[in-house]
């Protein structure tokens, strides 16, 4: 059969089938003009759908029960929410493109600094308005000490803070008594406990720089932090090379040469991580809040250690305030800001359901039978919250350039190479300082 | 006779002659359209015309804006000439994670292709399980890469993992196949080798499929050993589909992003970088969007000179 007689012998008209092609052709064009849809809107009435992104905190349990309380909002004009996961693979990505086609969200958690990142584009809607209606409400006294300031810029809150994704020292209690050692204390204690552990079989500073991995970049920031040092001085700009984080450095390189931080470490994931943890090869580490239920070790021989005491006195830790923000592109800001504060009165439900990895902002929730009851949970915010800093040092305001500071190449580099032993610290400083000098917004 | 006819009409059609013997009208490589069909034709092409424009013409266009601007993934900004690429081309990272790429390449084409084509002609032979064993050697390539890079974690991630432990056991050391800068990008590349060989094995079978076995019985009668059947008949023979493997190998690799950023996140301390790894990283990592195109354009350029080089191959290796 020829081809000409196969197309005759189609049922599908030439005339049917340009219809066709025309309308597929069309397609992407008509998807990326027709962004602002019924529901969404570039603005439309104070009635819309408030679209509400979140990111995958937790379990799948996490962000199923997000969405229980994302969707029982209604708002006092009818407006009611929807709830989407977004995936962390690429998010920024996600995020800009939707809102580079008006298809974004009109509120949503995110990344870190993803706020500021957005502010600079015009793309945020200040939450003035909305912490307003929370000292009405009486809920904004409920805010733990220091977390809001952060957000606070020239032209008004970029965000909100909703949990504090904490790094605190943990310690597996059966291998400290297994190398009769103490808990450190200090710098110095931690490098004799670090070499009792090894004997036994245990690093006793657990960190990972692989694939995904960041925890080995917020080890290096928080041995700085801790030594009173820091990415930024406190005008917010790169101090990298200053004597206290060379000290820092000094310190790790110091733990590395003697064996005290594992050498695949630079290749872990943080799979690979928590199975340390979970095998008892981790002695004592920098890690989240939650770790047993992250490892699934249940045998309550994992804690949380005192915060050290740097060689000058220091005490510090890093601390991700995580954050929700309103977008520009809302069918209502009204709806927008309603929305904000019904879910921020929500979240002790998370914290009630042990769904959390990270501590809350409130203070009510940190006086939940749920959330009080575990040992671990009291004191990370009785030593730890309080003496922990931002990815912002020495400064007190967060911004965008933080955003690429934070899993930027720079910094996993440092890390990389600071891990694996491979330089002196004020060379890797200085390679760090070049590298972040780089890609900041001047 | 028949044979004879059809060498004849393809010779003339090869020739231009047309059918119907000597002394006959010469065809017309071009005969004119009637306007009607022209018409037709334009109608009919016209969509898909549309679609290449829309899939991809306008990221290109846009990609070239933005290598040219010093925006990010949500303004353009301000127009910088070659600023970008310059940025990109003095940077000592951009030239390492090249160097990388070329050897990721190499030993991804060549090696697949090795692999692929030993195994290829094992399986002409007659072997017990044939079929069975003809699965089990396309799973690298049918299993999902987060899958294989996962399970390619957990044999050699750690000093306790499969693979180190039995160096450990044969009393070879605990080599740290992730950690150690050569040992990753050489793991990096055998994994890629591994997840690719079956592609180049189901080219290679499929040419050689084609070729008629009484060439070998004619070669053997002449008395070609095993070594001139292969290097002279079957190599040749296969050659214009190892020229178009090689073109899509080496797209595949210069391109893989999966492959390295699953299995080392291009580390330990960007030993595993390659020019997609870069890119991607310096995109949405370092939010540097002109530097970051920049690179991918640079790499466009590289891969269409290289397929162009490989296309001229496959011509000239025609085979009658």
């Amino acid at each position: 059969m020829s081809a000409k007689s196969s197309i005759a012998s189609s049922a599908f008209s030439r005339r049917g089938f340009l219809g066709f092609a025309a309308a597929a052709a069309s397609a992407p064009l008509l998807a990326a003009c027709g962004g602002g849809s019924a529901s969404q809107g570039g603005g439309g009435g104070a009635s819309g759908t408030v679209k509400f992104w979140d990111m995958p905190w937790a379990t799948p349990a996490y962000n199923d029960a997000a969405k229980g309380i994302a969707e029982g909002f209604s708002g006092a004009g009818g407006s009611k929410a929807t709830y989407q996961t977004i995936q962390w693979n690429n998010f920024y990505q996600t995020f800009s493109s939707a809102i580079a086609s008006k298809t974004g969200p009109a509120v949503s958690t995110g990344g870190g600094f993803q706020a500021f990142q957005f502010e600079q584009q015009g793309q945020i809607a200040y939450a003035d308005k909305a912490i307003e209606k929370l000292k009405a409400s009486g809920q904004f006294n409920d805010f733990l000490p220091g977390v809001l300031d952060p957000f606070k810029s020239d032209k008004g809150y970029v965000a909100v803070p909703w949990q504090l994704d904490m790094r605190v020292f943990w310690y597996r209690k059966s291998l400290f008594e297994k190398a009769n050692v103490a808990l450190p204390t200090d710098w110095p204690s931690l490098l004799e406990a670090g070499k009792a552990l090894k004997k036994v079989g245990a690093f006793g500073f657990t960190t990972g720089a692989g694939a995904g991995n960041n925890y080995a970049n917020h080890s290096m920031i928080m041995m700085m932090v801790n030594n009173g040092g820091g990415v930024f001085n406190k005008d917010g700009e790169l101090d990298l090379l200053n004597d206290r984080n060379v000290e820092a450095m000094e310190f790790v390189l110091e733990l590395v040469s003697n064996g005290i931080v594992d050498p695949a470490a630079v290749s872990y994931t943080t799979d690979n991580m928590s199975a340390q943890w979970k095998d008892g090869k981790a002695g004592f580490g920098l890690f989240q809040v939650n770790v047993p239920e992250r490892v699934g070790d249940t045998s309550g021989d994992l804690l949380v250690a005192d915060p050290l005491t740097g060689p000058h006195g220091d005490k510090a830790t890093i601390v991700f305030p995580n954050n929700i923000m309103m977008y520009t592109n809302t069918p209502s800001q009204d709806a927008s800001e309603e929305f904000l504060v019904y879910y921020l009165g929500q979240l002790k439900q998370l914290w009630q359901k042990k769904l959390m990895s990270a501590l809350p902002v409130f203070k009510s929730i940190t006086q939940l039978p749920e959330f009080a009851s575990d040992p671990n949970n009291v004191k990370i915010v009785k030593d730890w919250q309080p003496i922990a800093k931002t990815f912002a040092s020495q400064g007190n305001s967060l911004n965008a350039n933080l955003a690429a500071l934070d899993g930027g190449q720079a910094l996993n580099q440092f890390s990389q190479t600071i891990i694996t032993g491979k330089s002196d610290a004020k060379t890797a400083l200085q390679a760090f300082q070049s590298g972040l000098e780089s890609v900041l917004k001047k | 006779m028949a044979l004879t006819e059809t060498q004849s009409g393809l010779s003339r059609a090869r020739r231009g002659v047309a059918p119907g013997g000597p002394g006959t009208a010469p065809v017309k490589r071009r005969s004119k359209l009637s306007a009607q069909t022209s018409r037709t034709f334009f109608w009919l092409l016209l969509p898909s015309v549309v679609l290449l424009v829309l899939i991809h013409g306008y990221p290109l266009i846009h990609a070239a804006v933005q290598a040219t601007h010093d925006g990010n993934l949500l303004q353009t900004g301000n127009f910088v000439g070659g600023e970008n690429f310059s940025t990109v081309l003095t940077s000592p990272a951009f030239w390492k994670a090249a160097q990388f790429t070329l050897w990721f390449t190499i030993v991804g084409v060549f090696g697949s292709w090795l692999v692929g084509l030993g195994l290829a002609l094992l399986l002409r032979t007659k072997i017990p399980a044939g079929g069975t064993f003809k699965v089990l050697l396309l799973l690298p390539w049918v299993v999902p890469i987060v899958v294989s890079s996962t399970a390619w974690n957990w044999l050699v991630a750690t000093p306790d993992s499969l693979i180190p432990s039995l160096f450990r056991n044969l009393g070879l050391g605990t080599p740290l196949f992730l950690a150690d800068p050569t040992l990753a990008s050489i793991t990096v590349m055998v994994f890629k080798v591994w997840v690719s060989f079956p592609f180049m094995m189901m080219m290679i079978s499929a040419a050689l499929a084609s070729v008629d076995s009484t060439v070998y019985e004619a070669a053997s009668m002449d008395g070609a050993t095993r070594w001139q059947q292969f290097s002279q008949i079957t190599l040749p023979l296969i050659a214009r589909s190892t020229y178009i493997s090689w073109i899509l190998m080496t797209i595949f690799c210069v391109n893989d992003f999966p492959t390295i950023y699953l299995l080392t996140g291009g580390g330990p301390v960007s030993a595993t970088t390659s020019l997609v790894v870069l890119a991607y990283r310096t995109v949405f990592q370092d939010f540097a969007t002109g530097p970051g195109v920049a690179i991918a354009f640079l790499m466009t350029m590289t891969l269409v000179v290289i397929s162009v080089i490989l296309y001229r191959q496959i011509r000239k290796s025609s085979v009658e």
